[in-house]
């Protein structure tokens, strides 16, 4: 487009459709492959320090809520549950137990992808268009020698 | 409205389009069936009497009642016809006349065993949700799904053998099949009828089938399996073991060890499975405690659970449907190419996890709160503690490591429309259902409106401050325990594997034990034989020496024989003698 052209109409003087082009672009997917709302709806995940702001921001989100909790007069039915803080705390541990377990449980329990001898492939309806890996190629189903 | 369509039951609508559907070759004229069989089934069910026999009938000197709605069946038999519509739509880029009419069919049948009157009926719609609904692990196609088809259908059919077996006792017992409370576990046939609802309600030791189907299912399969058959026995259980005591305890540990092995699976559609045992303890112990709030969160909580599980089950189906596979291992990142799927997908996650102004908030709490009206510290610690494991693996690790995390590098298309349509007609109902009744008899009172104990359930107060307080103060400080362990690196990471589960038990010991026997009856049998002929070659080569045109009697030595029979008589007649004279 030259300079000169007004901005409402391009280089052969057709008029610009500036609203149906934004609506366009608006699921037009980019040469990357990423979807225009994913930037509207999810680029905040990818500023920066983001781990830390959500650290930072959780942590200080669950303070304030026991601090709250401290000028709060609860009446639960069991009175350990009126106890400050007694949700969160309960919540943290009850996550952080069964998070930390999953170490020796996995160690334990986890046994090689063709244990049972069905790894199997995807099923017969997903997209025939899908992006497909070298590993795709060749699937091994149960009962295959 | 007619006499004939006042007696319809919607269920058996549901399966007579089923039925056509399957035979029906043009493509859009079967899904728009599919479509509106569901529609015209939520008229008639909402122009029903309620507590009235619409349809009954007298066969072999048994009375059946084939459709009925109460209170109770109501929720779970609109449940399900939202769920069936929903599947409709969201099947509607596949052309599969097998699958459509058997996921119609399946539906029916689910609605079909909640609108009936008696045992009997129970059992034969029970049975058909078996055998319509092995058609969606096998729609997959694969010889593992086949596999694990098979032994799907032998535990579904065992359940149905087991309530038949039941059904003869309750029968001979009391001469009556109407669908009845049963208080004592130890009434003839009650336990039996218990087992078999507790498989389909898959019971810890009896879950493995659910685990093991599910996620084998095709990407459409998966989404109708989730609705139906758990919330049936759900259903089955409120209306016949309410207050039992023992569903008390088997639901909180429904509940709790889900959860572990949720944390370590791979594959996603698995974790789901998991999250729906664990999601079905909520109710079970929820029916155990058996007071009006607590019966009242168990019907609410099915129905927001079909809404919300079904959703999730939804997303992971677009997320295989683009990329070919759950595993979280091979996924992350894919919030770029789908973010529709992506923000339905946290509508389910958050819904699932009770936040508030999402439906599990307003439904979950009924049941915390009838446990500790109750007085049972240890249930409601369990109960607590597993819903702090939901959050783990539903309300986080399904999205976060498909969606978010490491990016794969996967660069999909967003899912089709109609998959998107239906999860957001779930989303949408996830949400409506979980907002404050800001306009009386929206909100969650509308959900509130229909449980069975309407009125417990309209003076029950789910927004108070206490609660949101609370109920934030988990999930914030669960939140930030995800977030802590993953900046310290120590959360476990994502890797390829199979986990062990109670199935090891049938699918490894019990066909190590089938295999060992057949190689043992492989030596023995043989053995076995050539012992018997040994044996008998033995005795008929005696005979044939003996009696056989070439044997001894036949050699012509027959005078040497006289002689020596006479000498033995002789001596027998002396012998006698010898005893008589003496």
């Amino acid at each position: 487009m030259s300079n000169d052209t007004p901005e409402t109409r391009d280089t052969t003087g057709r008029f610009l459709k500036r609203a149906a082009e934004k609506a366009h672009d608006l699921h037009t997917v980019s040469d990357e492959g990423v979807h225009p709302m994913a930037k509207i709806l999810f680029g905040w995940t990818e500023t920066k320090h983001i781990g830390a702001i959500m650290f930072w921001g959780l942590g200080l989100l669950g303070a304030f809520l026991i601090v709250l909790d401290l000028f709060v007069n609860r009446h639960d039915y069991f009175t350990f549950a009126n106890a400050t803080g007694f949700y969160g705390l309960y919540g943290f541990a009850a996550f952080t137990f069964v998070v930390l377990m999953g170490w020796p449980l996995g160690n334990l329990l986890r046994r090689g992808e063709n244990y049972y001898g069905d790894a199997g492939g995807p099923p017969a309806d997903v997209d025939p268009d899908r992006p497909q890996g070298p590993a795709d190629a060749h699937p091994t189903y149960e009962g295959d020698e | 409205m007619p006499a004939f369509l006042t007696a319809l039951n919607p269920g058996w609508l549901l399966i007579l389009a089923g039925i056509v559907a399957i035979f029906l070759p043009m493509r859009r004229i079967r899904q728009s069936i599919a479509i509106g069989a569901p529609l015209v089934g939520v008229a008639l069910l909402a122009l029903a009497d309620q507590n009235v026999n619409h349809l009954t009938a007298s066969v072999l000197g048994l009375d059946l009642v084939l459709y009925r709605v109460d209170g109770l069946s109501f929720v779970f038999g609109l449940a399900f016809l939202i769920a069936a519509l929903l599947n409709a739509i969201y099947a509607w880029h596949t052309d599969d006349r097998v699958q459509d009419g058997m996921a119609l069919a399946y539906g029916g049948a689910a609605i079909a065993a909640a609108f009936c009157g008696d045992l009997m009926t129970l059992f034969i719609f029970w049975e058909i949700t078996a055998v319509t609904s092995v058609f969606m692990v096998l729609g997959a196609g694969t010889r593992a799904s086949y596999f694990a088809s098979m032994r799907y259908l032998g535990v579904q059919i065992l359940s149905g053998v087991l309530l038949l077996a039941g059904i003869a006792y309750v029968y001979h017992d009391t001469g009556n099949i109407g669908l009845q409370v049963f208080e004592d576990l130890a009434a003839p046939g009650a336990l039996l009828i218990f087992i078999a609802f507790g498989i389909k309600a898959a019971f810890p030791f009896l879950h493995n089938w659910l685990q093991d189907s599910y996620p084998k299912a095709s990407v459409v399969g998966a989404v109708v399996l989730s609705a139906f058959t758990t919330k049936l026995a759900v259903y089955a259980f409120a209306r016949m073991f309410p207050g039992q005591d023992s569903l008390i305890w088997i639901g909180a540990v429904m509940t709790c060890f889900p959860v572990f092995f949720a944390v370590i699976e791979n594959d996603l559609r698995k974790v789901l499975a998991y999250s729906t045992n664990n999601q079905i303890g909520f109710m079970i112990c929820a029916i155990g405690v058996g007071t009006p709030l607590a019966l009242n969160g168990a019907v609410a909580h099915a129905f927001a659970d079909i809404m919300f599980k079904g959703l999730l089950f939804m997303s992971m189906g677009a997320v295989l449907y683009r990329t070919g596979t759950t595993k979280a291992s091979e996924l992350g990142g894919l919030y770029r190419s789908m973010p529709w799927t992506t923000i339905f997908c946290l509508v389910g996650a958050i819904s699932i996890s009770a936040m508030p102004l999402f439906s599990a908030f307003v439904t979950k709490s009924m049941i915390l709160s009838a446990v500790a009206h109750a007085g049972l510290p240890i249930i409601w610690l369990m109960l607590m503690f597993a819903s702090a494991g939901v959050l783990e693996h539903s309300g986080i690790k399904i999205p976060y490591f498909a969606f978010f995390g490491h990016d794969s590098g996967k660069r999909v298309k967003e899912a089709p429309f109609n998959m998107l349509l239906a999860m957001g007609m779930a989303a949408f109902i996830s949400i409506a259902i979980g907002l404050p009744a800001v306009i009386p008899g929206l909100g969650y009172e509308w959900l509130y409106n229909l449980l069975p104990y309407r009125e417990e359930a309209m003076n029950y107060q789910p927004f108070t401050f206490d609660h949101i307080l609370t109920q934030l103060q988990l999930l914030v400080l669960a939140t930030f325990a995800f977030v802590l362990l993953k900046r310290f690196g120590v959360y476990p990471p994502e890797k390829p594997g199979t986990i062990l589960d109670t199935d090891w038990l049938y699918r490894k010991m019990g066909f190590g034990m089938a295999q060992w026997a057949g190689t043992v009856w492989g030596k023995v049998g043989p053995a076995m034989t050539a012992v018997f002929f040994g044996l008998t070659g033995r005795a008929y080569d005696r005979i044939e020496a003996a009696f056989s045109p070439r044997g001894e009697l036949a050699r012509g030595g027959l005078t040497g024989a006289m002689a020596v029979w006479t000498a033995a008589l002789l001596g027998l007649v002396l012998l006698l003698a010898f005893i008589t004279v003496g």
